[in-house]
Order: C-alpha cells, then sequence, then structure tokens
C-alpha cells in the first residue's frame, strides 16, 4: 500500500511537470545565445528579444492583437454585463435558454464558428473587408467569459441595495452606476482580464477571418513557425506569456482580494 | 416579482448570438447542400448533395474522419487518466497547496495554443530537448520519432486540452462529503474499494462533461495537429480547413466539416449513454 502510494505521488509530479514543461521549455529557449533551438542553450543572451524588438512584423503583431482584444473586451464587457444581469434578475423561466444562448460561442468548436461567420459574411456581402468578420468573431469569442464572471459576482448579491436606493429616489442609471457597479467589480475585473487573453491568444477565429494585412499575434508566430526554427518566435512567446501573467496579477492585486 | 422585463437588456447579447451564430450555423448547412462552384467562384447555383456524394466517394477525405474520432478518442483517455489523479489531488489538498496547484493545471490556458503547441515542437523534435538528453545519456544512438507523428499529436492534444478534463472532475470531487469515505472507511472497506464504490461513481458528472469537452475539443483542433503532425497527420478538421481556405471548395468543406461533426455527435450520445446505464 505504501509503494502503490508513493507511486501515485510520482505520478502526480510527473503530470505536474507534464504541464508546465512545454512552456518553461519555450521561456528557456527564448535566452539562447545561439542560431538555432538547441539544448542545452549555448549561453544566456538576450539577442532574440532584441531581434524581435527590431522585427516589424511581430512588433505590428503584438500591438494590432492588443487593440483587437481590448475592443473587443469592452464590446463583451457591455453586451455581457447587460446579458447577465438579465439572466440573474429579470429571466425567469427563460434562464436556462439564455445561459445556452450565452454560452454557445465557448460550447461550439471555434474553427466550424469561424468558418461559419466567414461564408455568412461574404453571404452579406461584407466579406473580410475592415475587418468587420475578424471583430465580431473576438466579441463572440470572449463574451461567455465576461457573462460567466459578472453572473458568479452577481448571483451572490441581494437586489434588496438597489432596490432601496431606487425607493429612495435614485434613476435605474444612478442606483446600477452607484450600487451594482461597485458590487460586480470584481467580475467585471476577472472577466475582463479573461476576455482580453482569450482575444490575445485566440487562434480559429483569427486565422480564418483575418482578412489581409496585418494580422495576430498567434497568425503571425503560426505562420513564422511554418518555415522557421529560431528561438526568435521563443522570445516572441516569452513576451507574450509576461503580459498575460502581469495582466493577471494586476487584476488579482486590484480586484482579487476584495472579492 | 413582477415588473416589466427590460428586454433591452439582453437584446444585444441575443441579437449577437442570433445573428453570428445561429444564423451562420444554419447557412452551414445550407452552403453544404449547395452545388460545386466553376471558374473559381465557392459554389454553383441549385441545390443537390454532390458534396456529401464527394466526400464519401473519395478514400483520402474519407479515411481520415475515423481517424480523426480515434485521435479524439484516445486523447480524452489520456486526459482522463493524468487528470483524475491530479484532480483528487487538489480536492483534498491543504487550502495553502490547493491554490498553487490550481494555478499548475490552469496555467496552460493564459498561454496561447500555437505557443504550447511550439513547446512541444522543441521537446519533441528530432534534435528536441529529448531526443538530445537521450542521445547524450547514450541510451540511444538515433533519434526516437516522437513528432510529425499520431503519438506526438496525441501528446500535445492532451496537454493543450487537460484543464478542461481536470476543472469539471475538480467540480464534482468538492461536492463529495469526506465523511461518507471515512464512514466507509472505518466500516472496514479498503481505499480502492472507497474509491470504486464511493469517489469514482460520485464524480462521474464530472468524467461525463471532461471526456465529452476534451473530446470534442480535440477532434476540431486545427493549430496542434498542423504544427506537431507536420502534413504528415492528416485530420478532417484539418482537411476541412484545407478545403475551404485553400480551395474554395465551400459546399465540400461544409459537408465535410458536418459529418465530423455528426460523427463526434453520435459518438457523445453513445458515451453518455453508456456511462448512465453502468452507474446510474
Amino acid at each position: 500500500m505504501r509503494l502503490a502510494e508513493a507511486l501515485l505521488a510520482l505520478f502526480r509530479v510527473l503530470v505536474y511537470i507534464f504541464l508546465l514543461a512545454p512552456i518553461a521549455v519555450v521561456v528557456l529557449a527564448s535566452f539562447n545565445a545561439g542560431n538555432f533551438l538547441t539544448f542545452p542553450p549555448q549561453g544566456l543572451s538576450l539577442r532574440w528579444f532584441v531581434t524581435f524588438l527590431q522585427n516589424d512584423v511581430f512588433m505590428d503583431a503584438i500591438v494590432y492583437s492588443a487593440v483587437l482584444a481590448a475592443l473587443a473586451t469592452a464590446v463583451s464587457l457591455v453586451i455581457g454585463t447587460m446579458a447577465a444581469l438579465y439572466y440573474v434578475r429579470h429571466a425567469g423561466k427563460e434562464a436556462e435558454t439564455v445561459r445556452v444562448l450565452l454560452l454557445l460561442p465557448l460550447i461550439l468548436p471555434e474553427i466550424l464558428t469561424a468558418i461559419a461567420l466567414l461564408f455568412f459574411f461574404y453571404e452579406i456581402g461584407i466579406g473580410l473587408e475592415h475587418k468587420i468578420a475578424l471583430f465580431t468573431g473576438h466579441v463572440l469569442m470572449t463574451l461567455p467569459f465576461v457573462f460567466l464572471n459578472v453572473t458568479t459576482s452577481l448571483q451572490g448579491r441581494d437586489e434588496a441595495c438597489e432596490l432601496a436606493a431606487r425607493s429612495l429616489g435614485a434613476s435605474r442609471m444612478t442606483a446600477f452606476r452607484r450600487i451594482t457597479l461597485p458590487l460586480i467589480a470584481p467580475g467585471l475585473a476577472t472577466g475582463g482580464v479573461f476576455a482580453f487573453i482569450i482575444s490575445f491568444d485566440t487562434f480559429g477565429i483569427s486565422f480564418i477571418l483575418k482578412g489581409t494585412g496585418s494580422a495576430p499575434l498567434p497568425i503571425q508566430l503560426y505562420d513564422y513557425l511554418r518555415f522557421n526554427f529560431t528561438p526568435e518566435a521563443a522570445a516572441v512567446s516569452t513576451v507574450s506569456i509576461v503580459f498575460t501573467l502581469v495582466a493577471v496579477v494586476a487584476a488579482d492585486r486590484l480586484f482579487g482580494r476584495k472579492a | 416579482m413582477s415588473r416589466r422585463r427590460p428586454l433591452l437588456l439582453i437584446a444585444p447579447a441575443a441579437g449577437l448570438i442570433f445573428f453570428f451564430v445561429m444564423l451562420p450555423y444554419i447557412n452551414v448547412l445550407v452552403m453544404s447542400l449547395r452545388m460545386p462552384g466553376a471558374d473559381g467562384k465557392p459554389y454553383g447555383p441549385g441545390f443537390g448533395m454532390e458534396a456529401y456524394a464527394q466526400f464519401f466517394a473519395e478514400n483520402y477525405y474519407l479515411s481520415a474522419l475515423p481517424h480523426t474520432l480515434w485521435l479524439g478518442i484516445v486523447t480524452t483517455a489520456v486526459c482522463l487518466v493524468l487528470g483524475y489523479p491530479l484532480a483528487l489531488h487538489i480536492a483534498t489538498a491543504s487550502r495553502r497547496w490547493r491554490g498553487l496547484l490550481y494555478g499548475i493545471v490552469l496555467s496552460p490556458l493564459l498561454v496561447g495554443i500555437v505557443i504550447r503547441s511550439y513547446g512541444w515542437t522543441i521537446l519533441l523534435g528530432n534534435t528536441g530537448v529529448i531526443n538530445k538528453t537521450l542521445k547524450d545519456l547514450g541510451i540511444i544512438t538515433r533519434p526516437l520519432k516522437l513528432m510529425y507523428n499520431d503519438f506526438g499529436v496525441v501528446l500535445a492534444l492532451a496537454h493543450v486540452f487537460l484543464p478542461f478534463m481536470v476543472l469539471p472532475l475538480l467540480a464534482s470531487l468538492q461536492g463529495i462529503d469526506p465523511a461518507i469515505g471515512q464512514a466507509a472507511r472505518s466500516l472496514g472497506a479498503s481505499r480502492l474499494t472507497v474509491f470504486r464504490r464511493v469517489t469514482f461513481p460520485v464524480s462521474m458528472p464530472g468524467v461525463q462533461s471532461g471526456c465529452i469537452l476534451v473530446f470534442v475539443l480535440a477532434i476540431s483542433s486545427y493549430v496542434t495537429p498542423a504544427l506537431i503532425g507536420g502534413m504528415r497527420v492528416k485530420t478532417t478538421t484539418i482537411l476541412v480547413v484545407d478545403a475551404l481556405i485553400d480551395q474554395f471548395l465551400w459546399p465540400f468543406g461544409s459537408a465535410m466539416a458536418l459529418v465530423l461533426a455528426v460523427s463526434a455527435g453520435l459518438i457523445v450520445i453513445a458515451f453518455a449513454m453508456l456511462t448512465r446505464m453502468k452507474w446510474k
């Protein structure tokens, strides 16, 4: 029995390593001084970060992805919060339908949703012009995360405070701004961070709907990786990982403790 | 509470889902019934079953379907075997450890799928970390084939989707009252018996949703099989994207995607029926 437990513990440690290894290896590879991805690294160097900073394609892509993610998150936050309010406070018998509808983009395979959107935008005559299809796709992908997080923070709250404010003469808008909004701030923050990360990292939607011209970071990285093996891609990935971590930690510090 | 329902609150979200998810999906169904196009047009006038007939007639495309489903099933099984001990561990861990372990399990989700697949290419390549280490240790002389085959693809897919297995498992395991297990133990049941008769049956909803989630995600993933499998592992999803984007065969690609979706649906239903019959 002792042996069995020891083996199980070893197995768990191996699985944890399995989870972290590919990410750790990318970060380590980015500090490689050599021309190719070799292990152990041929000395430590920041040269691939310098190469990356001078590479317009990647720099453009990272800015493009950040702007796209910020815009998609902003729209999702508004629409998702409204939907969450309706779902928790007013949906009644239709609650389950509302929930399934809002989670559809998460449940359906992303690549199929992307293809469906591609056809649809061509059929209505817009095609991939002006990045409207790409943007719509990103809003769809991020919406469930805002909805889920805001719903969670709303469900723990009593509506009494808002009703009290309303009975004391506050308008609907004031009651929302002064009472509801501060209460659901942690949910908005978590949902917003999730939405941003999902949009920043998502592949299928961007791959199919990118159109011509600038493309989001995951697409540029994928295109690069198909033909190149230098550690520059690792440097790009490391920056992207750090970017994400900073967002998560910042949101946690700002709002996590209060929740 | 009988008040006027503020439908305006739900209108933007409902409109978005209706116009940009439901209508486009219906359109894919319609597309699959259109005729193939000519002169660079993605589809032609009229309707028919041409696209489906073509799919079932060409072995190149047809043979990828069972292979894709098989990769999905194996990936799901690997995720379950790797994920269950983890979920069990986290569910019973002390508060301090739980946060850290939870973070490790969730960490892959915070890193994009392209980067994670790239990490696997660094590990599994012919001159990658694993082969290099084994060679330096003198265990092998020629590199092991770890990439550009089903093995590498399943390994990387299992990594990418493991969190989606652990999270539902964890949710169902945390609902179990530890007192039940203790009671069974005090009545003389062995640890294994407690697991087999108490823990596992109670966690069955988590097993079900985790398996279904991972299976669906695995068969519809594109980047991981494309990067790890090179061009040597062809899945239906890769063929669908090729047909639609590179070859502009919209009705054919749609038909192929729908056949995959229906086959996956049948497997999911069979799985749900099987597991329910046994455990309820």
